[in-house]
Order: C-alpha cells, then structure tokens, then sequence
C-alpha cells in the first residue's frame, strides 16, 4: 500500500517537474522534516544559484526504508536521479542493482573524501557523518553527564529514553557499551555489551520514543537517552535551553549517510553535477555550519565553533562501526536485545 | 428454512438473463476495485513471503519455504502470535463490557435525548486515533493526572503507560464506538414487551437479564466482538506509541520488519499470518452465529 502511495507521490511530482519548460532537473530523495529544511537552505538553492540550467526538485521521504521501497518500486523507469539515505540501506540498493558507482569520474572530489566514506561493496560515497550523543533534560539533570555511565545512575531510574534495536541508534549503543564493559570484536560477540545494557533495562522508561527521542526530554517526560548529533544540536537550539547534548568522554560511533546515483536516472548528468556539487569541500562546511553534521571531505574548512559541535574535534575517540559487518549481524543483536534485555524492564 | 418455505408457496419469477446482466455489471466496478486493490497486492504479499532475505535488506527473489519454517521455530515469533491473539481478545472482552451497558441504555432510550447520546457517542470517532492516542500519554504519563491521583490516594502509582497496561487502555477507548454501533444494529430483535413479560411472569431482573435480553442480544455481541478482534490484531499506531517498545505484537513486529529492519519477506509471511487469524476469527463468527439460529 505505502508502496502504491509512493509510487503515487513521485508520479505527481515527476508531473509537476515536467510542465515548466526547464532544462534539466534533478529529483533528490532524502529525508524530510527538518534534514529538508537545512539541506535546501545550505545547499541545494547555492546549487540552483550557481547552475542556473539545473533545478533540483527535493522529495522528502521520512527514512531510508522507503526509499529503498520507492526505488525498487520504479527500477523499469526511475524518476528519482539522486538518493541520499543511510549506508546499510544503500549497501542493500547497490546489492539490488539500483546504483551506479560514485567514484572519481563522477566527482573529483572523491579522491579527497575521508577513508570511512568509502564503503567496501556499497556505490554510493558519505556525504554526512553523524554520532550518537548523551541527551540530557537541564531541569531534571543539573550537572552536565561526561559519561555515557550517567544512563545507568539508579537516580533516573525510569526516566530514560532509548530508541532500542532494530533502530541503528539501539545498535550503536550495543557497540558502544561493548566496549564500555570490555568486549572484543564487536563483529564476533556483543555479549559484554548486552550484560551490560541488562543492567540499563531497569532505568528505561520507554524503548520506543515517540514521535523521535528528543521530544520527550526536551519537554522533561524524560530525563536522559540517546540520539543523533545534528538533529539534537538543532533541537536544543530550539528547546528555550532545556535540551542538553554531550559527546561522552569514552566517544562514540558514526552513522554514515551515503550519496547515490541512480542507474539509469532521467537525468544522469545533471546529477553527477550535483554530487559533485554537494561533496565539494565548500557545500560540505556550508552543511556543517547549518546543521552540524561532520563533514566527509577532509578539506572542508569549518569555524572553531561549529566544530565543537561535531564529532570532527574527537575523531580519535570515536569507534570504527563497519556499517556493512553490522548489517550481517543486526538479527543476532535485535534477537538478544528481545530476549535479555527489554524483558528486563517490565 | 423460512426462505425455502416461502418459495414453495409464493411463484417466485425466475430474473430475467437482462437482469442477471444488470446485476454482474452493477457489481463489476467494485469486483475490478477489489482485484486490483486488494487481491492483487495480496498475492503479491503471498509470493514475497517466499522470497529469501538478505542480510542488510536486500532480497533475492527465488522460491523457498525459510520464512514459513523459521517462524514455526522460533519461540519468539509463537509468543508473538500468542501475545497478539491474548491481549487482542483482553481488549475485546473489556470493550465489550464497558460498551454493553452504554448500548443498551442508547436502545431504551427515545427521541431527541436518544440522538443527543448517540451523537455523543460516535463523536470520539471524528477525531484520528493518533491524537485520542497522545491524549492518553498526557493521562497515563509518570506525572500525570491519573498516577497523580492514585499517589494523592496513598497508593504505590502502578506505571500505566509504555507497558500492555497502556495499550489495552488505549485501545479500549478508541474501540468502543464501533463496538456500541455493532451491539445497537444487533438489538433488533429485543422487544420490551419480552422483556415485560418475563418479569410479569414472575422472573426477577438478573434472570431476566440472562435468559432473555443477554440470548437476544447475541447477534448485536458477534458482530461487535468480531469487528473489535480484528481492529485490535491489526491496530499498529496505538501500540507503537503507548507500548514503549515492550509489547511485542504482529502489527508492530510487521512495522519493524518492512520499515526497519527492510526484511520484506518476513514481514509479507506475518502480513499473511494475521490474514489467516482473521479468517480463523471470521470462521468462530460464522459459527456463532449458525448456533444462534
């Protein structure tokens, strides 16, 4: 059905694109909310400026999932020329034959990407790097927490918000407290870090945050939990202070979203103009500044600032997550969050 | 039997092949909406449920039974099916007894006041369940007005939401209408003259109750009873947002799995799973209602 209404929603806008006598246009899916409202502001309308024959139509689409149901929808006949979306998720498109490659004959930039954009068997590269961060509510918390240990403090017993697996932000977490509680290779067992989330069970209040997690501990439903960098420093922007964002001093894990090129996009060279476009090292601080996601390119110039609010200044604490390892074994981790630790916090 | 009786005495004129026409084109329109928005995608669901998953979301179209053995194996996706099944006829049960009085009272009742109630009834339903659901995190939140009070009271404040407690309240409320609306197009046949009559012939108003409005009633409980079951196994928005992660059901375990984890496979055999649970309900119901008569 969802399927169906997509389908529906791109065919309505592939018609809208095509009535103004326009000379090219591109139609990038990425998310909405405000990732759309950011991405356009920093990046697509300084495209559109500076190629005037290029228009860049922008189809939001709430997570990579749909996406993927989108483009598998439309493989006959694509209308989407542009995709950007999580790297498990495009390491499955490139599975499926629904990406070309992205390498330096389709941007130069490439070659000055960093190595961890350049995953092994996906076609598209990273354009955004993000993390995973401690979020805080500044009434209930009054001292900033350093550690991720501060989820575990029997004080917040209750109040704490995890969006568990098989949500990647539940599974950067499992990767993390493995490492917290001394495990080994995280690619052979996470054991040591599901003990140790057992022991979290108990403080959490909710495993299923809604409508995202940084709602409920801005408005002080809950006291702690875990999210995504860029959005929870744009959200404490916007919370009146109440939304606090620490990078905890044992460091964090990336969640990486990649830049595809559609196979037999409509219009393919258009849209390796803006990929190419959009991994300059300018376009990437630009985003920075915008919304603080880390930038992939290593020259990307960013103001002491912004940095500060990215994972960029501690790329030494931050754990290596092979997206594409982890994708082999998300079932075995989703399997022992179900049966050893959300039971534990009936 | 009344309906074969009937045809024996009264000549009843065999339709014309014109209207036989008629008939067949009247329901073509609604036939070719259903093939194509309903069977159609379910077929195609049926045939996705024999596709292999690969790791990280990909799939392999091919032919294999893997989804359907795995799920018989493991004592997860059982629970899950049972829980569903379980918590799915707890809502019922208590739809159904908060509604009966409701329904009844609504039936007895004339006039303008009559409107007036049903009115009232039927209004939660102009509103989407999404926001009558977030009206009952405000209700059952830590803090709230309820814990509030059960604390006031000098009680240890039970947790009322994120928990099964949470779903089956929810769903409760917002399943009541339909359930009052089944139970007053079942309550044709209760006459008060038979009721009068009983109690004229000496049965008090409990034995009145259970040997003839309750067996009256019976078609009005079916139907409303059915209507709910499925609603609730297939309800998804409800339990997502008030089951905090902890109530593990198919609809949201479909969810996870297309949205997710992008394990399509998986998801289309649950999808199908809970169609057979809705033939299997629509099977009691058939039966119920043959006992009835």
């Amino acid at each position: 059905m969802t399927k169906m209404r997509t389908l529906l929603g791109v065919s309505a806008i592939a018609f809208a694109v095509s009535s103004p006598a326009c000379a090219e246009t591109v139609t990038l899916a990425a998310y909405s909310g405000i990732f759309q409202d950011h991405y356009m502001k920093a990046v697509v309308e300084p495209f559109m400026k500076a190629h005037p024959d290029i228009k860049v139509e922008f189809y939001g689409m709430p997570n990579s999932a749909q996406m993927l149901g989108t483009l598998r929808a439309q493989k006959a006949a694509p209308q989407i020329d542009v995709v950007i979306m999580d790297v498990s998720v495009s390491k499955a498109g490139t599975d499926e034959g629904l990406f070309d490659k992205v390498d330096e004959s389709v941007s130069p930039n490439v070659a000055d990407l960093y190595p961890a954009a350049k995953a092994q068997g996906v076609n598209g590269v990273a354009v955004t790097f993000d993390n995973l961060v401690l979020l805080y509510n500044k009434d209930q918390v009054k001292t900033a927490p350093t550690s991720w240990n501060a989820l575990w403090d029997k004080q917040y017993a209750g109040k704490v918000a995890i969006p568990a697996v098989p949500d990647i932000q539940g599974t950067t977490l499992t990767i993390i407290a493995n490492k917290m509680a001394g495990g080994d290779d995280y690619k052979k067992s996470v054991d040591a870090g599901i003990a140790k989330l057992a022991e979290l069970a108990p403080n959490v209040q909710t495993w299923d945050p809604k409508p995202d997690v940084y709602a409920p501990i801005a408005n002080g439903q809950a006291a702690l939990g875990i999210g995504w960098n860029a959005r929870a420093q744009v959200y404490a922007d916007t919370s009146g202070g109440k939304l606090g964002v620490v990078l905890p001093q044992e460091g964090s894990g990336f969640q990486i979203n990649t830049i595809n090129l559609v196979k037999n996009a409509p219009n393919s060279k258009a849209a390796k103009t803006f990929i190419d476009y959009a991994l300059k090292p300018e376009t990437q601080a630009a985003f920075t500044e915008e919304m603080f996601y880390a930038p992939t390119n290593t020259k990307a110039k960013i103001s002491q600032a912004a940095l500060a609010r990215t994972a960029a200044g501690s790329m030494d604490k931050m754990i290596d997550i092979d997206w594409v390892a982890v994708a082999g074994v998300r079932d075995k981790i989703t399997e022992q969050w179900r049966r050893r630790v959300i039971p534990l916090s009936r | 039997m009344s309906v074969a009786v009937a045809e024996s005495v009264i000549p009843v004129p065999r339709p014309a092949l014109g209207r036989v026409g008629t008939a067949t084109l009247l329901l073509l329109p609604i036939a070719l909406v259903n093939a194509v928005g309903f069977l159609l995608p379910v077929l195609n669901l049926l045939r996705m449920s024999f596709n292999e998953a690969l790791s990280g979301g990909g799939i392999r179209e091919t032919f294999t039974l893997a989804n359907w053995v795995g799920l018989a194996g493991d004592s997860f996706y059982l629970e899950l099916i049972l829980n569903s099944v379980v918590v799915s006829l707890t809502i019922t049960a208590l739809t159904l007894v908060l509604s009966y009085p409701i329904a009844l009272y609504l039936h007895r009742s004339s006039g303008r006041w009559r409107t007036f109630l049903t009115v009232l009834v039927i209004s939660p339903l102009l509103t989407s369940a999404v926001v009558r659901t977030y009206g009952w995190i405000a209700l059952l939140a830590d803090q709230g007005p309820i814990t509030s009070a059960i604390a006031a009271l000098g009680f240890a404040p039970p947790r009322l939401m994120f928990n099964t407690t949470g779903v089956v309240i929810g769903l409760v409320e917002i399943l009541m209408p339909y359930m009052i609306l089944s139970l007053l197009a079942g309550f044709g046949r209760l006459d008060p003259r038979v009721e009068e009559a009983a109690m004229t012939l000496g049965a008090r108003p409990v034995k009145t109750f259970w040997r003839v409005v309750l067996p009256l009633t019976l078609p009005g409980i079916a139907l409303g009873c059915l209507l709910c079951f499925v609603l609730a196994v297939s309800s998804f928005i409800t339990p997502k947002l008030l089951g905090g992660g902890r109530v593990f059901l198919l609809a949201t375990e479909i969810y996870d799995q297309a949205i997710v984890t992008l394990n399509w496979p998986l998801a289309s055999t649950l999808s199908i799973l809970v169609l057979v649970i809705f033939g299997a309900a629509l099977a009691v119901y058939a039966r119920i209602l043959r006992a009835i008569d």
